[in-house]
């Protein structure tokens, strides 16, 4: 006879209620570890689907993505003649705030080269990449965006023609694509009226100094800032060349900081994501610490629950295979059930959850092992307590 | 025959200064189908030597038999003790003591089962040991739905299950009202006589003594007086 199911259908309101409450805990802890892992998913997105080799950012800066970094535009193209470099590719980032669809949303910008350059938009899911050198974008589609859409962005309105999916930079904002002129204007290019007071302002200094009419005005555009500009250089190595001769190259000879993809993910991993990676590391196993800590006591209860049933059985001569058979199934039962509607509850939350979810199969195992395994010793340690019960506690009232 | 032979067992917990007589050194010797009651006040001894004669709480001395079995000669003698109660002694208890969630048919086939008997075949005899005991119309209820005294009657079904040489009842009517108190009774004189079951029940229930065929008064450990019922002990031997 297995007296776990008996028992098990005798209460199962209550055997569901705490399955349920479990469950609940473990969805936590399961989405957590989505948490965790989409942080590092995030963080590392933009890195892993570039479609480069070396980035080369400003001297003794950790940019593009840890710190800021600017270079002069035409620098790619002393990158692009160095010595094994097949390909270098301008690329502007800038993270922006605006009212997109009636809402504050925040995303990066991603300037590039549209005809042939790296760093463009990976796989559509929707419409097609830039063509037009001008007012065009490509979204994700976390921005609510449709094709068509033009939103304004500075002084001009770009129009939607293509959707990403997961396109995210290190703190899962969606990401912008634009051709990089377009990128570079809403970046560096200020509002007009702030151009033409800065203007006046650099034009009055000139006089001052001396400078007439048209030597001033020869002169103002040196004064004013440049949209120029870029954050880094994408470098697609030649076949068979050194990389790390290239990036030797280029530090010595450009005078630049160059880092492999793999150094790129190392300071992202290291430096942006670390503490976040931390936290909810430290998080994620405080609370499948508390889940297991219940599991134990739900068990451990329950076996309480029962000890005058246990003495019984032990009085009136029941094995001890039977008695352990009972606690063990009933906290197996307990753990294994609980796993699995939390399983299922995770994947109910998971397409409305406000970030990145990343859920590593392997993760997902060994949080089940690591339940399991608590579930196991809860179990053991009430059957521990119920082998020690005399059976003596049988009789009396 | 004897099914329960006790020669001198005694029980003392601590040592010293500190040790406690619960029980003095006592003999006696139960037949089969004899209804013997173990009497006494509160602390008298009466339940040690049921835990005793049990081998739940082994004694400090002395040699007890059961159904030809030697399980004690001042210390343990190899025999594997809960299997033995598992198959030759029932047990009876105050507050019935059934597992809640197992219905009355459950409760008794599962001492069945322990035994080593099939699941159908445990079932069968099950509800022929209900019918026996006149509960068999609550087979299928359990024992939270069931009044002190059905509780009672299933707890004897399963005291039964096993063919039991020796029946052990702890305060078998004492959450029993007369009424259902005396019908106990009947059934464990009528289980004795059909049977051939020995049956020592603790008791200071002295509503109920009249029912025994034998009664020891214990008092401070030690057994101080004996009772026979003459005419009911010849019965029994008869």
């Amino acid at each position: 006879m297995e007296l776990a199911l008996k028992d098990i259908r005798r209460h199962l309101g209550k055997f569901l209620a705490t399955i349920v409450g479990v469950a609940m805990l473990l969805a936590i802890v399961l989405v957590m570890n989505g948490i965790y892992q989409g942080n590092i998913q995030d963080g590392v997105w933009l890195i892993d689907n570039t479609d480069a080799d070396l980035w080369v950012v400003e001297r003794g800066r950790g940019g593009p993505f840890n710190e800021a970094s600017r270079i002069p535009l035409d620098s790619y193209k002393s990158v692009a003649a160095t010595p094994g470099v097949a390909r270098a590719s301008p690329l502007a980032l800038y993270a922006a705030q605006r009212v997109i669809n009636g809402r504050e949303q925040q995303f990066t910008l991603i300037g590039y080269d549209i005809f042939g350059g790296a760093g463009g938009p990976g796989r559509l899911v929707h419409g097609r990449t830039i063509t037009a050198p001008h007012y065009e974008m490509v979204a994700d589609r976390k921005l609510g965006l449709q094709l068509g859409d033009r939103v304004p962005l500075g002084t001009d309105h770009y129009t939607v023609v293509g959707l990403t999916s997961g396109a995210v930079d290190s703190g899962g904002n969606p990401l912008i694509y634009l051709a990089l002129p377009d990128a570079q204007k809403v970046q560096f290019e200020q509002d007009k009226r702030a151009i033409q007071a800065a203007a006046a302002a650099n034009l009055q200094r000139l006089n001052r100094a001396g400078y007439s009419g048209e030597q001033a005005a020869r002169l103002l555009p040196l004064l004013s800032a440049g949209t120029s500009n870029i954050n880094a250089v994408l470098v697609k190595l030649a076949p068979g060349a050194d990389g790390d001769a290239v990036s030797g190259h280029i530090r010595d000879w450009l005078y630049f900081n160059v880092y492999s993809t793999a150094e790129e993910r190392l300071l992202m991993l290291e430096g942006k994501l670390s503490r976040m990676s931390a936290v909810l590391g430290l998080f994620r196993s405080l609370l499948l610490l508390v889940s297991i800590v219940i599991i134990a006591l739900i068990v451990y209860v329950q076996t309480i629950e029962k000890i005058k049933s246990i003495a019984t059985l032990k009085l009136i001569g029941a094995p001890n295979g039977l008695i352990v058979r009972l606690i063990m199934t009933q906290s197996m039962l307990l753990t294994v059930a609980s796993f699995v509607v939390a399983y299922l509850l995770r994947d109910l939350i998971a397409p409305g959850f406000p970030r990145t979810l990343g859920f590593l199969p392997v993760e997902t195992a060994l949080t089940f092992a690591v339940m399991l395994l608590g579930g196991v010793l809860a179990s053991l340690m009430a059957v521990w307590h119920a082998l020690r019960t005399p059976a003596q506690l049988a009789l009396g009232g | 025959m004897s099914v329960v032979e006790i020669q001198n067992v005694s029980q003392t917990f601590g040592y010293g200064e500190l040790a406690v007589h619960a029980l003095k050194p006592t003999s006696l010797t139960i037949e089969a189908g004899e209804l013997v009651a173990l009497l006494g006040p509160s602390g008298s001894g009466k339940s040690t030597l049921l835990l005793a004669i049990s081998l739940i709480q082994p004694p400090t001395t002395g040699r007890i038999v059961i159904d030809g079995q030697l399980l004690y000669d001042d210390g343990p003698t190899g025999v594997d003790v809960r299997a033995f109660r598992r198959s030759k002694i029932g047990f009876i208890f105050q507050q019935h003591n059934l597992i809640p969630f197992l219905t009355a048919r459950e409760n008794v086939a599962l001492m069945l089962q322990i035994n080593g008997v099939g699941r159908r075949e445990s079932t069968r005899r099950a509800t022929d040991l209900l019918g026996y005991l006149e509960i068999a119309h609550r087979a299928d209820s359990l024992p939270a739905q069931m009044s002190g005294g059905e509780q009672q009657r299933v707890a004897i079904a399963r005291a039964l299950a096993n063919e039991p040489a020796l029946i052990l009842a702890d305060e078998p009517t004492a959450a029993l009202d007369t009424e259902r108190g005396t019908k106990v009774m009947a059934m464990l004189r009528k289980i004795a006589r059909e049977r051939r079951s020995a049956v020592i029940a603790v008791t200071h229930d002295h509503r109920m003594i009249e029912g025994f065929d034998t009664v020891y008064h214990l008092d401070d450990g030690r057994l101080a007086q004996v009772d026979h019922k003459v005419q009911v002990a010849s019965e029994v031997r008869a």
